[in-house]
């Protein structure tokens, strides 16, 4: 971006600007680009969620405004825009009224680390991961200013619901993630991208095998089960169906959105989304290479790049179509799963998902950041490591003994850990039911 | 560029001066709070500047995202938020500002009296220069230091934080033959139309009819 714009600015119009003044310019192109792109991304997930659910429950969903109802979105935003905005009388207003923005501006600022194709990343920072889900957590302050400003009970219960779960489900998604930092050894995203080129082997260092972009970390035993973690994990931050508790329509009317109307229920809903998509967008980051895929790195090889200056830029064009075709199937795919799982699950109860969250998922994760240690020390550790064992193994065996390892203590750990939940939850319904024989007094 | 920074430096400091008055200025608790997530956050912002990345986004996790949580939930879960009755005034203001007064003094001035100034700001990356600028403070530099120079602190740390934890798990845990369940609205139900036989017929003026008893219960559940 810097060097197209320096290019442009300094050599073809010999404008002479400094430095600092064409970032700048960069920068803003590009946050500008991003603040378009988002709102039409929820846009099109609203209209998609609505068609598929629809789909699902055997009805058609909205099919008037425009061809197969397109345009719904859009004369949905504008009824938003067209509302009254009602204040409560009793509210806290200057909370009230930021409240919306303190949720909203995080989403925003997530985008800044998601790359979106070969070399289309807005800035590559060097703690891109930890970043976003660093910014991820400031919407619970938010929250919780929506759920008090608006002084009313149930707007104040889905606010402590929200933080609550928003609190408990961040620790299993960053700890699956630690795992996967392990195994790559970095935080940037476009780093763990390009790690995860080559074919089913988290690294490129197999000779003859061209690079065919589907060396996705799911492919390894450590990469499933910190997927399945942090999808299910995701699935709780952004507040979708088995944990949508937050929002409980038929106990707390709407949670802490119950006060808001016009365009600041808007931005709830918009927030809302754009975390959707976020979150699906990183899970097809992290686990199943971004835009990686068959074709992209042979492309991207003979594109203009840092490393290969005299390249065509037709091969850019080329690679970041295929690229960010790539990316955007994963994550509407990873969407799809989201409206599916919510066609066909109930809500779960708070005590279910509090248990869920730390007597089941954390123990997994924990187990899997261990099976991370053994996959990094079997593949990548030698002599001057201190595991002299693995010298002179060849990269396939050590690939395939770390496999093999990974994966009998990932799945032993998954059936034990399920099975003293399962027993848990049981000792625990048939104790329920007998306070309530007690209270009933019912003979046994 | 150095005008840039500057300038940010300034507008940075003065949110982090300013929220940080609102904070003990205004009356409403939680209004102080949310100043304080402000403060938290210009302090993250001022880390960025400084180009320790790893330090500024731990800062917003760890503050902005968990402890700012933290203190509103303590706030709002312990008593009403207006705080007027609890200001102290008079000897009491006094020697409390005199204890503040100590205790930042006391960490502050051998830090302004020891540390050294003027320290030439590292070499400015310009698009010419074969080597890139070390990155100060980056993940790797921070885990070797964890590892191997502060093992000890490290290690007492996470011992003290494990303490807190169990403590904490301590002071929560409720014995499950204590625990009260909540009952649902049905067994609710349930339970008064079990326990109504056993109850003296003191509404005697409502009908017995077998089609309004349901009813009436249920409104009251």
């Amino acid at each position: 971006m810097y060097d197209i714009l320096d290019g442009l600015i300094n050599s073809t119009l010999g404008f002479g600007w400094p430095s600092w003044l064409i970032s700048l310019i960069g920068y803003v192109l590009v946050a500008t680009l991003l603040f378009a792109v988002a709102p039409f991304q929820m846009l099109f997930f609203t209209y998609y969620e609505r068609r598929a659910i629809a789909r699902m429950q055997d009805r058609i969903g909205p099919n008037r405004v425009g061809p197969e109802g397109i345009f719904q979105p859009i004369a949905d935003g504008v009824k938003m825009f067209t509302k009254e905005d009602i204040v409560p009388d009793a509210a806290d207003k200057r909370v009230h009224l930021l409240a919306p923005i303190v949720v909203v501006a995080p989403t925003m600022f997530m985008f800044a680390v998601l790359p979106w194709g070969p070399g289309m990343v807005p800035v590559d920072l060097n703690t891109g991961l930890l970043f976003f889900f660093a910014i991820s957590s400031i919407s619970a302050v938010g929250l919780m200013m929506a759920g008090w400003a608006s002084n009313n009970k149930f707007a104040l219960l889905g606010a402590m619901r929200a933080v609550a779960q928003m609190v408990s489900y961040e620790i299993p998604a960053v700890l699956s993630l630690l795992a996967i930092v392990m195994m790559t050894g970095t935080l940037s995203v476009v780093s763990l991208i390009n790690a995860q080129g080559g074919l089913f082997i988290s690294t490129n260092d197999v000779a003859g095998v061209p690079d065919l972009g589907l060396g996705w970390l799911i492919f390894t035993p450590v990469g499933l089960l910190a997927f399945m973690c942090f999808f299910i994990a995701a699935l709780a931050e952004g507040e979708r169906t088995p944990f949508d508790i937050p929002e409980a329509d038929s106990e707390i009317v709407a949670g802490y959105m119950t006060e808001y109307s016009g365009m600041k229920f808007g931005l709830f809903y918009l927030a809302q989304y754009i975390l959707n998509f976020l979150l699906c967008a990183i899970a097809a980051v992290i686990f199943f290479g971004g835009w990686q895929g068959p074709g992209v790195g042979w492309l991207y090889g003979m594109a203009i790049s840092p490393t290969n200056p005299d390249g065509s830029w037709i091969f850019n064009l080329l690679a970041g179509v295929l690229g960010v075709f790539y990316f955007l199937a994963k994550t509407y795919f990873f969407f799809f799963v989201m409206i599916w799982i919510r066609g066909a699950y109930p809500r779960l109860r708070v005590d279910q998902l509090m248990d869920f969250g730390w007597k089941f998922l954390i123990p997994l994760t924990l187990v899997n950041v261990f099976s991370a240690a053994i996959w990094v020390a079997v593949t990548s550790w030698g002599v001057a490591d201190g595991f002299g064992l693995v010298e002179g193994w060849s990269p396939m065996l050590r690939w395939g003994v770390a496999f093999v390892t990974t994966l009998v203590l990932n799945g032993a750990a998954y059936v034990i850990v399920a099975r003293i939940y399962n027993s848990a939850q049981a000792a625990r319904n048939r104790f329920d039911v007998d306070e309530l024989r007690e209270s009933l007094a019912l003979p046994r | 560029m150095n005008t840039l920074i500057q300038l940010i430096f300034g507008l940075l400091a003065a949110l982090i001066v300013g929220s940080a008055v609102m904070v003990v200025s205004v009356r409403n608790v939680i209004h102080a709070a949310l100043w304080l997530i402000a403060c938290f956050f210009g302090v993250g912002a001022l880390y960025l500047l400084l180009e320790a990345e790893f330090i500024a986004v731990a800062q917003v996790l760890v503050y902005v995202g968990a402890i700012s949580i933290l203190i509103l939930f303590a706030i709002m879960l312990t008593r009403e938020s207006e705080g007027a009755r609890y200001m102290v005034s008079g000897w009491r203001l006094v020697v409390t500002a005199l204890v503040c007064v100590a205790l930042f003094g006391a960490v502050l001035v051998p830090t302004i009296f020891t540390h050294t100034w003027n320290v030439p700001p590292p070499a400015v990356a310009t698009p010419g220069s074969p080597a890139p600028p070390e990155v100060l403070a980056g993940v790797e530099d921070l885990g070797r230091g964890f590892v191997f120079s502060y093992m000890l602190q490290f290690q007492v740390a996470g011992v003290l934080l494990t303490v807190a934890l169990i403590g904490a798990i301590v002071i929560a845990f409720e014995e499950r033959a204590r625990r009260r369940r909540v009952l649902t609205l049905a067994e609710e139900h349930e339970v008064r139309k079990r326990q109504k036989p056993a109850r003296p017929p003191a509404t005697g003026e409502r009908a017995p009819s077998p089609q309004a008893a349901p009813m009436s219960d249920g409104e009251q559940g």
